[in-house]
C-alpha cells in the first residue's frame, strides 16, 4: 500500500539531523507532565523526597489502577505540583544513581495476558494512544488495529528510518508484541523504501510520502482504517515500539529517546539521546551561541506542533528553540509591520479560503469542521468526523487560519466532552 | 482559545487578507479613475468616508478594535457603479450594505453575504432604472489582473471561476454563441465574478460546493440576463446574491454526502 499526498504544506524544507544514533546528553532533572495524558486522574504512589528506581511506579490511573506511570530514571522526587482540582500537573525527579527495576518478561514471551501485565507495570502501556479521543487505552480493551508511525514530516524532525535501523531487532520484537494486543492488523507506516519488516498475515507495511501532515498517524489511520467509537484503534510511535522490544529483551525499561534538537541560536540540528521528560533548559545549556537563554523560547515538539514547555513531553521527539518576541525584531518587511500596526479585531472569524483544503489530506471538510469547533458545536463536529482527529492533525489549519484560533485546543475540549459521554 | 503567537511567523491574518484584496482592487480602481476622470472623485470620497464611519461606529458601540474591510466594500461598490447615480442614493445603498450585509453580523466572515452585493441589490431594488453605465475594455483587463492576483494568493477559488465560466459557456452556447462570448467579456461580469461571486465569505466553503456554487452563479446570470432581461449590473448582482443565499444549502448537501461516504467506509473497512 503506497500513498502519496499532494495536499499538505511543508513549512520548512531544511533537512533535520542526520543519522540514527544520538549523542547522549546529560540532564539534571526530568519530569512527568500530567497534561500528556488527557482524561487520567492520577493517584500518587510516591511522595516528595522519595528515592525512586528506574521503572518504579510513580502514580496510577485512579479509575484503572493497572495503568502505571513509572519513573524513567533513578533519582529523587524533587517536586510534585498539583493543579486545578488537585490534578497532578508535574512530577519532577532529580537524577541520582542508576538503580533500575527488573521486570519478569519470561512469561510475556508466550502468554498474552502476561505481556499485557508487563507492559502495564513497566509503564510502556502509556505509550499507546487511542483513536478516537487520544487517551491511554483501557487495559482490558483490544484494539481493532495498531498503527506504528515510522514517519515524521514535522519540520526538522529526526529521520525515523535511520533511528530504527540500528535497533531493528528490538523493533521487530516490539512489533511481534503488538500483534498479541490486537485481533486485527498491525500497520507499519513508513516512508517509501525498503520495508522495515517482513509482511506477514497480520502485519502490513504502508508507505506514505508527501508534505506535512503525510507523516502523522492521523493521516495514516484515516486512509487505512478510519477510527470510530465502534472501531477504536491505537497508535504508537516508532521509538516506543523499540522501547517495548528492548523491555522484552532485557527486562529493563528503555527510558531514553532520540530527540532532534533544532532551532534559532543552536548549533545546527543535532540528534541527542535523552531521557523521557528531560529538562529542556539542561538540554540546550552550552549549545546556544550569540544569545542567552532568556531570548529563546524552548518548545517541546516542532515549531508547528510544539508548545513552550520546561520538560520534554511524552510523545515528542523534537525540541525546538525559537526566538522569543518575533514581532519585536526589526528584520520583518515594512508592510508586515504596517499591517500589524493597524488596529484589528481581537479574534476574527474564519475566512473560508481554499488554502485549508490544500493543506488537509483528509476526506473531511476542514472549514465546516473548524467552524463547528470554533463555536463549540459538539454534535456537528462529531458528525464531521472530529473523532478521527487529534490535536496535531489540526496544527497546520490553526497556522493558516487568519482567525488565530487554536483548533487543536478546541478539538481537545470537544473530545474530552465526547469521551465522557461514552463512559457515562 | 487562541494560538500562541510569535513562534512561527503567520501566513495570513485578517489584515493581510484585506491588504491582498486591496492590491487586487488597485488596477480596476485605477482604470475606472482613468475612464471616468473627475466624476469618480465625489463617489469615491463618499464611499471611503462611509466605509470608515460605519465600522468605527460599530467598533465604538461594541468596544472592539475596528477593522478596515469596509474600504474593500466601498472600492468594489464604486468600481461597479459606473452610471450617473445621485450621491445620496449611493450613500444610502452603501450604508445599507455595510451595516446589514456585514456589521450587524459582527464583521467580516461572520455574515453570509458580500456587503457590496447587499448594497448594490438595495440600490437596484429601491431606485429602479439605475443606469448601469458602460465600462470599457480596460476595466475588463484590470479586473482580470486583480482576479489573477487573488487566485494566486489563494483568496479567490479557481473552482468558482471555472464553474462559473463553464456554466455560462454551456448555457449560452445553446442560445447564441456570439452573444455568449460578448457577455464573458463584459466588465461588470468579470468584476462581479472576481469581487462579488468570488468573495470567499459569501461563497460555498467546501471544494465540491465551490464548483456547484460557481456553476449556479453562472447559470443564474444567463437566466437573468437572457430571460428576465434586466440590466447588465442587475444581472450580475442578483446572480451573486441568489448564489450566496444558496451557498449554505450547497455546503449542507456536500456535508451530507461526505458523512454518508465516511459512514460507508466504516462498514467496508
Amino acid at each position: 500500500m503506497a500513498f502519496h499526498f499532494r495536499k499538505g504544506l511543508n513549512i520548512c524544507t531544511d533537512a533535520g539531523p542526520r543519522g540514527g544514533i544520538g549523542v547522549p546528553r546529560h540532564v539534571r532533572t526530568i519530569a512527568m507532565v500530567g497534561d500528556d495524558y488527557p482524561g487520567v486522574t492520577f493517584d500518587l504512589r510516591v511522595a516528595d523526597g522519595d528515592a525512586v528506581a528506574a521503572g518504579q511506579v510513580l502514580c496510577v490511573d485512579r479509575h484503572r489502577p493497572r495503568v502505571c506511570f513509572v519513573a524513567p530514571v533513578a533519582g529523587r522526587v524533587s517536586r510534585i505540583k498539583l493543579g486545578a482540582r488537585r490534578r497532578l500537573e508535574l512530577l519532577e525527579i532529580e537524577l541520582d544513581g542508576d538503580a533500575a527495576l527488573a521486570f519478569d518478561v519470561d512469561h510475556a514471551i508466550q502468554d498474552a495476558t502476561a505481556l499485557r501485565d508487563v507492559l502495564l507495570e513497566s509503564g510502556a502501556w502509556t505509550s499507546f494512544r487511542t483513536r478516537p479521543f487520544g487517551l491511554v487505552p483501557d487495559p482490558e480493551c483490544t484494539a481493532a488495529a495498531i498503527f506504528v508511525t515510522v514517519t515524521d514530516t514535522n519540520p526538522l524532525a529526526p529521520d525515523p528510518v535511520s533511528v530504527v535501523a540500528p535497533c531493528l531487532p528490538q523493533f521487530k520484537r516490539g512489533i511481534d508484541a503488538l500483534l498479541r494486543l490486537t485481533t486485527g492488523t498491525v500497520f507499519v507506516c513508513q516512508p517509501p523504501g525498503a520495508p522495515l519488516i517482513t509482511v506477514q498475515d497480520r502485519v502490513k507495511v504502508a508507505y506514505f510520502s508527501g508534505p506535512h501532515p503525510a507523516g502523522l498517524a492521523g493521516t495514516h489511520i484515516h486512509h487505512l482504517l478510519p477510527a470510530s467509537r465502534q472501531r477504536p484503534v491505537w497508535q504508537i510511535g516508532y521509538q516506543d515500539v523499540i522501547a517495548i522490544g528492548h523491555l522484552l529483551e532485557t527486562g529493563q525499561i528503555m527510558a531514553t529517546r532520540m530527540v532532534s534538537l533544532v532551532g534559532a541560536g543552536l548549533a545546527g540540528p543535532t540528534l541527542v539521546n535523552v531521557p523521557l521528560g528531560a529538562n529542556l533548559a539542561d538540554l540546550v545549556k552550552g549549545q546556544e551561541h550569540a544569545q542567552s537563554l532568556d531570548n529563546l523560547a524552548l518548545l517541546s515538539g516542532s515549531v508547528l506542533l510544539g508548545r513552550e514547555a520546561a520538560f520534554l513531553r511524552r510523545h515528542d521527539v523534537q525540541v525546538t528553540a525559537v526566538e522569543r518576541n518575533l514581532r519585536a525584531n526589526g528584520r520583518r518587511p515594512f508592510w508586515h509591520r504596517f499591517l500589524d500596526a493597524l488596529p484589528r479585531a481581537d479574534s476574527s472569524a474564519v475566512v473560508p479560503i481554499e488554502a485549508f483544503e490544500r493543506a488537509f489530506p483528509f476526506d473531511l471538510l476542514p472549514v465546516p469542521l473548524m467552524r463547528a469547533l470554533a463555536v463549540g458545536d459538539i454534535d456537528t463536529a462529531d458528525r464531521l468526523g472530529c473523532l478521527e482527529l487529534l490535536e496535531d492533525d489540526l496544527a497546520l489549519l490553526s497556522w493558516i487560519c487568519p482567525s488565530g484560533s487554536d483548533y487543536g485546543a478546541l478539538l481537545r475540549h470537544v473530545l474530552n466532552t465526547l469521551s465522557q459521554e461514552v463512559s457515562t | 482559545m487562541t494560538r500562541q503567537i510569535g513562534y512561527l511567523p503567520v501566513l495570513w491574518d485578517s489584515n493581510r487578507i484585506m491588504a491582498a484584496t486591496w492590491v487586487a482592487l488597485l488596477p480596476p480602481v485605477f482604470m475606472a479613475a482613468v475612464e471616468r476622470g473627475q466624476n469618480i472623485v465625489a463617489p469615491l470620497v463618499l464611499a471611503l468616508g462611509l466605509a470608515v464611519l460605519w465600522p468605527l461606529l460599530f467598533a465604538h458601540m461594541r468596544r472592539r478594535a475596528m477593522d478596515w474591510n469596509g474600504i474593500t466594500t466601498a472600492l468594489i461598490f464604486v468600481v461597479l457603479l459606473a452610471g450617473p447615480v445621485p450621491l445620496w442614493q449611493q450613500g444610502l445603498a452603501l450604508s445599507f450594505g455595510l451595516v446589514m450585509g456585514d456589521l450587524i453580523f459582527g464583521g467580516r466572515g461572520r455574515g453570509f453575504l458580500s456587503p457590496a452585493v447587499v448594497g448594490l441589490a438595495f440600490l437596484l431594488f429601491s431606485f429602479p432604472g439605475t443606469a448601469s453605465g458602460a465600462q470599457g475594455q480596460s476595466i475588463v483587463i484590470a479586473a482580470g489582473v486583480g482576479g489573477a492576483i487573488l487566485v494566486m494568493a489563494g483568496l479567490l477559488s479557481w473552482r468558482i471561476v471555472l464553474g462559473f465560466t463553464v456554466a455560462i459557456g454551456a448555457l449560452a452556447a445553446f442560445s447564441s454563441p456570439e452573444k455568449a462570448w460578448e457577455t464573458l467579456q463584459s466588465a461588470n461580469l468579470v468584476l462581479g465574478l472576481v469581487f462579488l461571486v468570488g468573495d470567499p465569505v459569501a461563497a460555498a466553503c467546501t471544494n465540491a460546493g465551490r464548483w456547484a456554487y460557481g456553476g449556479l452563479a453562472g447559470a443564474l446570470l444567463v437566466l437573468l440576463g437572457e430571460i428576465a432581461g434586466v440590466g447588465a449590473l442587475a444581472t450580475i448582482v442578483f446572480a451573486a446574491l441568489l448564489a450566496s443565499i444558496f451557498a449554505p444549502l450547497i455546503d449542507q448537501i456536500v456535508i451530507a454526502a461526505n458523512v454518508r461516504r465516511r459512514a460507508r467506509r466504516q462498514v467496508d473497512g
